[in-house]
């Protein structure tokens, strides 16, 4: 039982919950045992309260862990689960299984990277961020949103590397449009060896589509409707030139060209 | 059986993927996703919804194959010593005999469920099990075509006359009964107009289920004289006995793995207190015990 990298089922504390602007939150949690095993990409399946009309788990991605043994979540009030967990308070604990997942690949040798990021999607891409810096490798950020309020993680890829290319639905900030208008320029731009992609499934697919353009290798993280988060109930397929893969175990970081878009 | 708790057919993978969770060979049996002769892609998603207690599925059946499952789950599962049930489907009575066949030769197996009540697809399944003379023709064909491994014939709550599809099926040779499977339903998302599964409809199962099954359970376990393994929304050791009560002599459980994937052990452990808390000898001498007024 229990693979010494493999995922578990544990009790995680919760250390805070943070308002980023309306709807938005972050929730610190306390669990070596997650926070130890976690690679960027990877998701914890939650449990969001003890309300017996709703009682599946909900998945979101990790969004960064910290040296202390803390992880953090990024998460965007969309129904129940999601608002439960806006009111959990500091010190309470949440059943958790985690990390689960396939998380990106990082592959030798890797100088610079294209990191895109779409609305909330953005959660997994700043875990991902903080490790090619830690492994020296150059970035260009591509983030999109609704409008300027909720560029929420702006100024943090702007520390982490000058060039961030903005674009919002509103025209607010940067570009007026989609966030994968702008990737053809970051690629000019950056000559990088590698993409990494989170957001709305038809930027992904045009994402994928430059990438296959400028021949670089793509990674993109999808979204699926999930029940039981580790492999069993076969619920989050998706298409791949290798047939039906499950998002949450081979999942949800695939390589673009494998995906039937 | 060491205990009389399984696992349902489809919420539990091959077992593999609950290895990290829970010490696989405390449970009473492993029952396994369908699986068919032909390798199966499935349905378009979304396959899932959360519903009120529960929730709908429309998987459709996803699997390898036979051929592969044997390959490569069997293999994984067959060392482990525990009780491996194997969930056969298929489209035509042939596909359902061709399956068993190809697994009583393989080894490894401890039985076969025979699933003519899969709401999510459109040839076999469900339709089979609605019809107690297609429920026999499966049935007998399957018992000819692994005479040697105990069948158990997997029921639908959606046939109109569940106690005659069940008596067929003893009649035709079912070794064991399990019911239920889950409930043919629908759900719409109302800013869309779209329905919430790629495929419309899909089965509902969970809490939301419980006393559907219950009844079932007892119906059927008062007109026929096989075991009879009952689910449908079974949470807790509660829930189990409950199912035991009505006539269950063992119990599985489905959807609650997706909530709590120690769910089976906390129901074997529940199940042990209940013995030693009421000093009975046995979880079995309450099989049938509902004191009805
Ligand atoms: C691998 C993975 C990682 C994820 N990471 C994050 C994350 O880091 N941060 C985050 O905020 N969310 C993330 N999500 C989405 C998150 O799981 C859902 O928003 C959540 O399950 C909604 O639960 P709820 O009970 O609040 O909503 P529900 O009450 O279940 O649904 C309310 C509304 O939200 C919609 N909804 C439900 N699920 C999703 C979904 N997956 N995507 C979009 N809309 C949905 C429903 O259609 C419905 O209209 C992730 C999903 C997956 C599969
Ligand atoms: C996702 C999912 C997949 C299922 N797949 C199968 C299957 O392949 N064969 C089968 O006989 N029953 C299948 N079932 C039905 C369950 O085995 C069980 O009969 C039903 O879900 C009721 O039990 P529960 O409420 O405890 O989940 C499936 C159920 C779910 C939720
Ligand atoms: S969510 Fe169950 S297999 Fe992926």
């Amino acid at each position: 039982m229990g693979a010494p990298n493999g995922p578990c089922q544990t009790r995680v504390q919760v250390l805070s919950v943070q308002n980023l602007g309306t709807d938005v939150f972050v929730m610190r949690c306390f669990c070596p045992e997650i926070a130890k095993r976690a690679r960027p990409g990877q998701f914890v399946h939650v449990k969001c309260g003890d309300d017996r009309a709703y009682i599946l788990r909900r998945p979101f991605s990790i969004h960064r862990v910290t040296s202390d043994n803390a992880f953090e979540l990024l998460i965007r009030k969309v129904g129940k689960g999601t608002k439960y967990l806006s009111t959990v308070t500091p010190q309470s604990q949440l059943d958790m299984i985690g990390p689960l997942g396939t998380g990106f690949d990082i592959p030798e040798p890797t100088k610079k990277a294209v990191v895109v990021a779409g609305g909330l999607c953005v959660a997994p891409m700043m875990f991902l961020a903080e490790e090619l810096i830690a492994r020296h490798i150059r970035l260009y950020t591509v983030i999109g949103a609704q409008s300027r309020d909720e560029l929420y993680y702006y100024m943090d890829f702007k520390r982490m590397g000058r060039d961030v290319y903005v674009a919002t639905d509103d025209s607010s900030q940067g570009h007026g449009g989609f966030a994968s208008d702008l990737v053809p320029r970051a690629i000019e731009d950056g000559a990088p060896d590698v993409i990494y992609a989170c957001g709305p499934h038809e930027m992904l697919a045009a994402v994928a589509g430059c990438a296959r353009e400028y021949r670089i290798p793509c990674q993109v993280s999808l979204e699926a409707s999930m029940a039981c988060g580790v492999g069993a109930c076969l619920s989050c397929a998706c298409e791949t030139t290798e047939g039906p893969q499950r998002v949450c175990v081979e999942g949800p970081v695939f390589d673009a060209d494998r995906i039937e878009w | 059986m060491k205990n009389p708790v399984m696992t349902a057919s489809g919420t539990f993978g091959s077992g593999r993927e609950y290895a990290d969770f829970i010490n696989l060979d405390r449970l009473g049996a492993i029952v396994v996703k369908g699986v068919t002769r032909e390798p199966r892609a499935g349905n378009p998603t979304p396959r899932i919804c959360e519903t009120p207690s529960g929730m709908l599925n429309a998987i459709g059946l996803q699997n390898p194959g036979v051929e592969r499952f044997i390959a490569e789950d069997l293999k994984w599962l067959a060392p482990l010593g525990v009780p491996v049930i194997v969930n056969i489907a298929g489209g035509t009575v042939t596909e359902y005999s061709d399956v068993a066949r190809t697994l009583s030769r393989a080894g490894g197996v401890a039985g076969l469920e025979v699933n003519i009540s899969c709401p999510n697809v459109k040839r076999g399944g469900i339709s089979f099990g609605c019809d107690p003379e297609m429920t026999v023709k499966v049935v007998a064909a399957v018992r000819k075509a692994a005479p040697g491994l105990p069948l158990i014939v997997k029921l639908t709550p959606a046939a109109g006359d569940v106690v005659g599809v069940a008596e067929a099926a003893a009649a035709a040779g079912a070794d064991a009964l399990s019911l239920i499977n889950t409930f043919p339903g629908m759900s719409i998302d109302t800013e869309t107009f779209e329905p919430r599964l790629g495929s419309t409809t899909g089965g509902l199962s969970g809490p939301a289920i419980r006393p559907i099954a219950v009844k079932m359970v007892f119906d059927v376990s008062r007109a026929v004289r096989v075991p009879i393994i009952g689910m449908g929304g079974i949470s807790t050791a509660q829930d189990a006995i409950e199912f035991m009560l009505a006539g269950a002599s063992a119990v599985a459980v489905g959807t609650a793995n997706f909530v709590d994937p120690k769910a089976t052990i906390d129901i074997i452990e529940g199940l042990e207190r209940f013995v030693r808390v009421r000093c009975i000898d046995s979880i079995t001498s309450i099989i049938g015990a509902v004191k009805v007024r």
